[in-house]
């Protein structure tokens, strides 16, 4: 059983590795004592389980999740028990509450194991669909994170110039350079602020904050330029919703 | 309500006053040489009406307390309300004897009786009084008695309050687990982390039931927890404290700092991945005290939901004790958040009280 420990408190990782160090055919692959490490860790070397804080500078243990959940079980680890049902209801396989014992310890391990047995084959695990969304707390977010291969991109939401809906990804706009991610644009719609981002198109979702002008382009067509000259199209409902807005 | 009205205590009273009936019948049979008989039909019912006349002088012991009145009021006070008193018990008593007469129930025996009668009507309405001033300072002691303990137990509340709101319970279960930790791979840094830690908490527990401390005890509390948080977070953490002449002596409240510097790290240093220095610096600045908490801090760090209540309670202690002369202000400034506070030096604790009164 191949292990990722993430704290980023060196101590907190100590106690993990030493609790396994009991169990046979265990091996910690990689100790990560941040966000960015630990997605990094999970990409490249796929774990069996991953122990996760929840506080972490960066990226928080849920943050993690979202980026890396599809793939791996996860037993979180935090002094606060506040985040117990979120856990529940993003699947981990157990909740370890700091301090804990060694058979707590023991208890979230074995709980572990019989789930990699029955564990489906990865991406097709239809209780991970849609994960990005029950993860979040409820509200516009803040930030977009988006995976890509081992490196994460934190996008503040007011960084985001527009976003485009391609095939079964979308794809985020910002500071002149474009970020795929998995998602759909309607969920990506659902997370952000109404009052900021309007869909001004089917495929197209647009920080309001960067319209220069919206011209006419033909009959019952529209297009909107932005500020760095680009241009994007705007149907006649997109029209309406940002009428209503500005 | 009067007191002799309450719970049964009526009966007593009666009780009591049976006795002082049966004297004053002993009396009037020995001046009078009437018949046992005729003389318990003047002496009773006349007794049991002076019995709830006396009650009366429960409402004057009450509307001229013995510490809040002179003693000339007093005894003024008590010839009179005993003189009026007894001067209507005195006419009732005419009427009941004249009646007794005519109906030839009793031989009037001369102006003697009434003399007999004004005295023991005088005398016993002076002893009710007394025994109502009895009463009311009993109560008074035992009112003052729950008033004190009352106070003892709001206090503790307060400092329970306090304590339950600035010291988070989440740094405790992360000490815990750190000292965990260390039981296996450095077990005299376990120990010394334990004796930090109960350092920490005994000295704060001590503080909260104290007006004033000095900054130098504040500040050395402080240096606790950076040390215990320090042996959490490792490498990341880096601390500094710098403080100016004549600043260590001077009087905050308890706990004032601690607070701010528990945010400094965990909603500052902790977000920061290779964390960064806390620095707090004290001053004095003639007759003001300047004190600034400063920490790195990640500009794409999660905005907090209802945050800043540690601030909120430091203002509001700060509004509280000098009003509109102390002050804090925070914010952020070239990637470091600050907080200063500034509040009038005192030297002693009077000082402060002098301060807080207005």
């Amino acid at each position: 059983m191949r292990i990722v420990i993430v704290d980023d408190e060196p101590l907190a990782r100590a106690v993990v590795r030493e609790f396994l160090g009991a169990h046979p055919g265990v091996e910690v692959v990689a100790e990560c004592g941040n966000g960015f490490e630990a997605v990094k860790a999970v990409t490249e070397l796929s774990p069996d389980l991953v122990f996760l804080d929840v506080q972490m500078p960066k990226l928080s243990g849920f943050e993690v999740l979202e980026l890396i959940g599809r793939d791996v079980p996860v037993v979180f680890t935090t002094a606060y028990d506040k985040y117990a049902l979120r856990a529940f209801e993003v699947h981990a396989v157990d909740y370890l509450l700091k301090p804990f014992s060694e058979d707590r310890f023991a208890e979230a391990l074995s709980r572990a194991r019989e789930r990699l047995l029955v564990r489906t084959p990865q991406g097709a695990d239809p209780a991970m669909e849609g994960l990005a969304e029950d993860v979040r707390p409820k509200g516009p977010v803040e930030r977009v994170l988006i995976r890509d291969g081992a490196q994460v991109h934190v996008i503040p939401v007011d960084r985001i110039d527009y976003v485009e809906a391609q095939d079964d990804y979308v794809c985020f706009a910002s500071d002149g350079r474009q970020y795929l991610k998995d998602q759909t644009l309607a969920s990506v719609e659902g997370q952000l602020d109404p009052g900021r981002f309007v869909r001004i198109h089917r495929s197209y979702l647009l920080n309001i904050e960067r319209i220069a002008r919206v011209e006419l382009y033909a009959k019952d067509s529209r297009v909107a330029i932005l500020r760095d000259g680009r241009r994007l199209p705007v149907s006649r409902a997109g029209y309406g919703r940002l009428q209503r807005l500005l | 309500m009067h007191p002799i009205l309450a719970r049964g205590r009526l009966s007593l009273y009666l009780g009591l006053w049976a006795s002082a009936a049966l004297f004053l019948g002993v009396l009037v049979a020995l001046q009078t040489r009437a018949p046992w008989a005729e003389v318990a039909l003047v002496t009773l019912p006349l007794a049991f009406v002076y019995a709830f006349v006396c009650m009366s002088s429960w409402y004057v012991a009450h509307a001229m307390p013995l510490a809040a009145t002179g003693a000339v009021r007093i005894l003024v006070t008590a010839a009179t309300a005993s003189a009026i008193a007894c001067a209507m018990w005195l006419a009732a008593a005419r009427a009941w004897i004249a009646w007794l007469v005519a109906h030839g129930l009793f031989a009037f025996p001369g102006q003697g009786l009434y003399t007999l009668l004004a005295a023991f009507g005088l005398l016993f309405y002076l002893l009710a009084l007394a025994v109502s001033y009895l009463f009311a300072v009993l109560g008074h002691v035992r009112a003052a008695e729950r008033r004190g303990l009352e106070a003892q137990v709001l206090a503790r509340e307060a400092e329970l309050r306090m304590l339950r709101a600035q010291i988070d319970p989440h740094f405790l279960f992360n000490s815990l687990h750190s000292i965990s930790a260390l039981t296996t791979a450095d077990p005299p840094a376990a120990r010394r982390m334990c004796v930090l830690l109960a350092e920490l908490l005994r000295e704060s527990l001590a503080l909260g039931g104290e007006r004033g401390i000095t900054l130098e005890r504040e500040l050395s509390l402080v240096a606790r927890f950076l040390a215990i948080e320090r042996v959490r977070y490792g490498a990341r953490l880096d601390s500094e404290i710098v403080v100016g002449d004549g600043a260590a002596a001077c009087i905050v409240p308890p706990l004032l700092l601690l607070p701010i510097v528990e945010n400094a790290v965990t909603h500052g240093i902790a977000h920061m991945l290779s964390g960064g220095e806390v620095r707090v610096r004290a001053e004095r600045r003639g007759e003001r005290l300047v004190i600034a908490v400063v920490n790195p801090c990640d500009p794409d760090r999660p905005r907090r939901a209802g945050g800043g209540v540690g601030l909120a309670n430091v203002r509001a202690r700060l509004a509280a004790l000098h009003g509109g002369d102390a002050g804090i202000s925070a914010g952020e400034e070239n990637g470091e958040w600050r907080v200063e506070l500034a509040l009038p030096a005192s030297r002693s604790n009077s000082g402060m009280l002098e301060a807080g009164s207005w």
